[in-house]
């Protein structure tokens, strides 16, 4: 009897345990810390000691209570990547919440509703640069239908990968929108006229600066390092021959995209996002900044490491992860890029307006990879020079046939594009065409693509509820890092509004030179990949260039809820945009909206600094540029050391107008003081006298690029002078030398070489028509 | 003043062969077994392993055993062997890569003893047959078999070297073209059908010639016009054949040239990445 009763005691405990809400109770304490991982010991922000942040664990049906301390000297934020929670606790300071001032407490407290691997980083600043990123792991119950056998019951590792920079990360963002090319120097893809003669590129070298364009690359910013768990390099020893390992892993990079390869054999992948997927078999795949994969890899041999190889998509750099115990097998590292073969690529689909054409060709879902064009592996290594003469000629004469060739494939392309307007691929010549970009099809490497990827269970939408279609362009300028939707940046734009239980379907169309990764915060979205019923749940799609993707999800969490590129530095200059639900009651945690929004808004506002200026024996040269997204404030002076040399500065307050910011009206103002110096003119081109002499005049005018990147400027004085000037800055001779070149109708010329020494030193020399040639120094900011 | 710098230049270089690491600083030296056969791999070796004033390799082919020397502030064995493993080099702690290895030259495929052998339970080797590559290399020359149709062989190796000049690889097609010499030779005359055989006598000189002309070099340019009118004897042959696969005769017209493959996708083998969609198909042999 008694027995019995201590049974069902316990049964009912069990009973009890099984469907009460388990609290799960994480402290995470912020603090400042100095790392090494570069070069040198810098600033890093480390959590709980750690970088990255500890991995956060719980079980579906948890509730989590998560206290973040910030023991910073400034203000943090801690947001949940991928999950679905009630808007409050999101963690997007000035949207969802105030920020966490410094040394505050700050409680995160929301159910788990889902599982799968997902991670957590800062949406402060740029916190998320230098350490503020980790893994967030949600387990399926052991009794979930969805529990899959022989995946979901292996030995698992949680991987989040990172990079880092010696640099302040607020000084890449700055020298970014500079436009500085000193990250290309330390990549060595300068792509400068020397390096394009030798590689016989020079006409592809000139057709794209003829287009505007600078050099071309995949990534934005040189890093030092590339880590898995904050190491380059580690070794998990404990798995042995026939081990199978699911391997959990999350990009927590800041702007990379990262090549996954094994050396043991296929990658499977088993989910992404979160979401499970139908095991595919790959050779590759590539993450793209912010996505989660799950994967499945097998250790195949006994004694052996099995090397894991994470590569940058810009491939400058890898870490390593070795699986297994013993000696290390390696991987064969990704071949470098083949940047004049992308440069070709991108001058054939850049049109002189500055859109892109995409030829017909309907890309979406990464399939067709244009820059396969640059992958030794998938479209043959780059030859070699040192071969003999003739053969390099012959080499020309093929290639020549090549482009032609090409134009005229175009040709055909164009007659059929208009023969059928939107059409399918059917067409047996389209599909030798797109197979260009197919690496698929070009090589014996599988490389993942969204189209490969399948739900296991059917993902529809509830079948009777309204839609609401939204399209977006992404819009670009990376010689002035602007980057928005629809050409607007988060604070020019409106929320964006949807209604409860609504469907909510995007479009969206990249029209700039990068790919970006979208990310929707709050709710999972449906990729529509082809696979019908079964289309994958997801919260990024990484959209490359030309390629338009369709998403939808059935709005139901009220709130505001971000939708932005997730490269950091991207976001923070404002791409962009806000959904909010229609009715929605105001949210606690912002107690005063406007205030929010101003602060919000200044993230994109912000103006950037740069200067320059050059000690030369002839006298100073120099500028300083404060410029926003759509503002600029310059001025340039020209100091002598004596009176006959002179002395003048202009400043220009303008506005770039257009999404490619070719033009910019400004007003400005002019002085100079100089006793007639070496160049005499004294009228200009129009035959209007000209008293450089001692002069403060007002002026109206406009800046205009033009192909080759030259730019002209008209200008009017006050005094009813009339100036025209054509000036092209930083040439790229070679690697590490600039030339710059000037002319005006005041009769007035420059011509000088700059070699760049380090990031903010060079080497000048130049000839002026007022002070003469010089010989200096040059330092810039 | 000359005599000085002579004397100088002597006392460098004896510096320089008697204690070749006179320029790395805080030289460590460690001696350590690397894989490898030959000269080739010799040069190979040193080369992937020095770096300028940190480390220094110097490998002896016949016992196989490296002499690293290096300075331990900068570097560590570790990134040495290392660097060599990923030229192609097993060592006893980095197994080169397969690609890498499979890549380096003949001489200088050196027996794998480093490399544990995979448990093939373990490995879901999942069916590679959609890979015909894969398969078709390990019987590429297996022609005494009387079941097979001799030439089979024959046109195999003719598609793996149509698939290097795809891949612009002058020294796989080079190798290729070697197998597809065997091939040739391996195919005994006598056993062939009739109208086969007629095909074959008028064609052999030609075939023959072409693909010792494309293994003899590593010259893309002359490999595809040598494979020009291989393509042209193969095509005889596959006619007169009758494969059991569909085969399409596909044609380049920059180059005025056919080729064979087994897919119906143009894949062009006279330009490789150039202008790889470039052609149609002309014919489809059943």
């Amino acid at each position: 009897m008694r027995n019995n009763f201590r049974i069902t005691i316990i049964i009912l405990f069990i009973g009890l345990s099984g469907t009460a809400q388990k609290i799960v109770r994480y402290d995470l304490y912020v603090r400042d810390t100095i790392v090494t991982f570069g070069d040198k010991p810098k600033h890093a922000i480390a959590v709980n000691g750690q970088i990255p942040m500890p991995t956060l664990t719980f079980t579906e049906g948890d509730i989590a209570e998560i206290y973040v301390h910030n023991e910073l000297n400034e203000e943090t934020s801690m947001h949940w990547h991928g999950l679905m929670l009630p808007n409050q606790y999101d963690g997007v300071p000035n949207l969802t919440q105030m920020p966490i001032k410094p040394h505050t407490t700050y409680l995160y407290k929301f159910p788990i509703i889902q599982h799968g691997t997902h991670w957590y980083h800062s949406h402060t600043g740029l916190q998320e640069q230098i350490g503020m990123y980790g893994s967030f792991v949600m387990l399926k119950k052991t009794n979930d239908p969805t529990f899959r056998k022989g995946i979901d019951d292996l030995p698992t590792v949680p991987i989040i990968l990172s990079e880092w920079t010696d640099m302040k990360p607020e000084n890449v963002h700055r020298m970014l929108h500079n436009a500085s090319d000193w990250f290309a120097i330390k990549k060595g893809t300068t792509q400068s006229y020397a390096e394009a003669i030798q590689q016989g590129h020079f006409k592809t070298k000139v057709t794209n600066e003829w287009k505007r364009m600078n050099a071309m690359d995949v990534s934005d910013v040189y890093y030092d390092k590339f880590l898995i768990n904050g190491k380059n390099e580690s070794q998990l020893s404990h798995f042995k021959a026939g081990d199978k390992v699911r391997l959990r892993i999350s990009n927590g990079g800041a702007s990379t995209y990262f090549w996954l390869t094994y050396a043991g054999g296929k990658i499977t992948v088993v989910a992404n996002d979160g979401n499970d997927v139908e095991p595919v078999e790959v050779d590759r795949l590539i993450v793209a900044v912010s996505e989660t994969y799950d994967v499945i890899i097998t250790i195949p041999a006994d004694k052996t490491a099995y090397e894991f190889l994470v590569t940058s998509e810009d491939r400058t750099k890898s870490a390593s992860l070795y699986l297994g115990d013993g000696i290390k097998q390696l991987t064969a590292p990704l071949p470098k890029l083949k940047y004049f073969e992308g440069m070709k690529m991108m001058n054939g689909m850049m049109k002189m307006n500055g859109d892109l054409d995409d030829m017909g060709m309907q890309m979406s879902l990464n399939q067709m990879d244009m820059n396969v064009v640059m992958y030794p592996e998938i479209t043959g290594e780059l030859k070699k020079k040192g071969d003999d003469k003739m053969e390099n000629m012959n080499m020309e004469g093929d290639k020549m046939n090549g482009m032609e060739m090409n134009k005229e494939e175009m040709k055909v392309k164009d007659v059929d594009k208009k023969k059928k307007a939107g059409m399918n691929m059917g067409d047996h010549k389209m599909e030798g065409m797109d197979n260009q970009y197919d690496s698929n099809a070009l090589s014996d490497i599988v490389t993942l693509n969204y189209a490969m990827l399948k739900s296991p269970t059917k993902t529809n939408l509830p079948k009777d509820a309204p839609i609401r279609e939204l399209k977006f362009e992404l819009t670009g300028n990376m010689n002035r890092y602007v980057w928005s939707l629809d050409n607007k940046v988060v604070s020019e734009a409106d929320k964006i509004l949807i209604r409860k239980g609504e469907n909510v379907r995007i479009t969206i169309h990249n029209n700039s030179m990068m790919r970006h990764p979208m990310h929707l915060h709050g709710h999972d979205f449906r990729l529509l990949n082809g696979q019908g019923d079964y289309a994958p749940l997801k919260n990024i799609v990484d959209i490359m260039p030309m390629e338009t993707d369709t998403l939808e999800f059935n709005a139901n969490v009220k709130g505001d809820w971000f939708f932005h590129c997730h490269i950091l530095y991207h976001m923070m200059s404002g791409m962009g945009r806000v959904f909010t639900y229609e009715n929605q009651a105001p949210n606690p945690e912002i107690p005063n909206p406007k205030l929010a929004q101003r602060k919000l808004f200044a993230d994109d506002r912000k103006f950037h600094f740069m200067a320059e200026n050059d000690f030369a024996t002839n006298g100073n040269d120099g500028e300083a540029m404060y410029q926003s997204t759509r503002w600029s404030i310059g001025t340039e002076w020209r100091l002598g050391y004596n009176d006959h040399h002179g002395y003048e500065t202009e400043t220009h307050i303008g506005r770039y107008i257009g999404k490619m910011q070719w033009i910019m009206p400004f007003i400005g103002f002019d002085w100079r003081y100089r006793k007639m110096g070496i160049d005499e003119q004294e009228r200009n081109l129009f035959g209007q006298t000209n008293t450089k002499d001692n002069r403060a005049v007002f002026s109206a005018g406009v800046n205009y690029t033009l192909p080759m990147l030259i730019m002209a400027q008209a200008e009017i004085f006050t005094d009813g002078n009339v100036r025209l000037q054509f000036e092209r800055k930083d040439i790229p001779v070679s690697k590490r030398l600039r030339m710059s070149l000037m002319w005006n109708t005041d009769k007035e010329y420059m011509a000088g070489l700059r070699y760049i020494v380090k990031r903010n030193f060079g080497i000048t020399t130049h000839y002026d028509s007022d002070m003469g040639i010089g010989f200096g120094a040059s330092l810039n900011y | 003043m000359k005599s000085l710098e002579k004397t100088m230049m002597a006392i460098l270089l004896l510096l320089s062969v008697v204690i070749s690491n006179a320029q790395i600083k805080n030289a460590k030296t460690e001696s350590v077994k690397i894989y490898g056969n030959c000269a080739m791999c010799k040069a190979t070796i040193e080369k992937a392993g020095s770096l300028k004033n940190i480390a220094n390799v110097d490998w002896n082919a016949d016992t196989k055993m490296a002499v690293l020397t290096y300075d331990p502030k900068i570097t560590n064995q570790d990134e040495i062997l290392k660097r060599i493993a990923l030229v192609g080099y097993d060592s006893d702690k980095f197994l080169a890569p397969d690609a890498v290895y499979s890549k380096l030259a003949g001489c200088c495929q050196y027996n794998r003893e480093a490399k544990v052998p995979v448990k093939v339970d373990a490995m879901s080797r999942a069916d590679k047959s959609e890979h015909s590559e894969m398969n078709m290399s390990n019987h590429s020359t297996t022609t005494n078999d009387q079941a097979v149709n001799q030439l089979k062989s024959v046109f195999d190796n003719y598609f793996l070297l149509k698939d290097a000049l795809v891949k612009t690889d002058g020294s796989a097609a080079s190798i290729k073209a070697k197998d597809l010499l065997s091939a040739i030779t391996a195919v005994k005359m006598e056993t062939l059908k009739m109208d086969e055989h007629l095909v074959w006598m008028k064609v052999l000189k030609d075939l023959t010639a072409d693909a010792k002309s494309i293994s003899d070099t590593q010259d893309i340019k002359k490999q595809r016009e040598s494979f020009k009118s291989l393509s042209k004897s193969t095509y005889l042959l596959i006619k007169a054949s009758k494969p059991t696969e569909v085969i399409y005769y596909q044609y380049c017209p920059m180059q005025d040239a056919n080729w064979l493959s087994k897919e119906n996708s143009v894949k062009n083998p006279y330009y490789g990445s150039q202008m790889l969609s470039c052609g149609k198909t002309v014919e489809t042999i059943k």
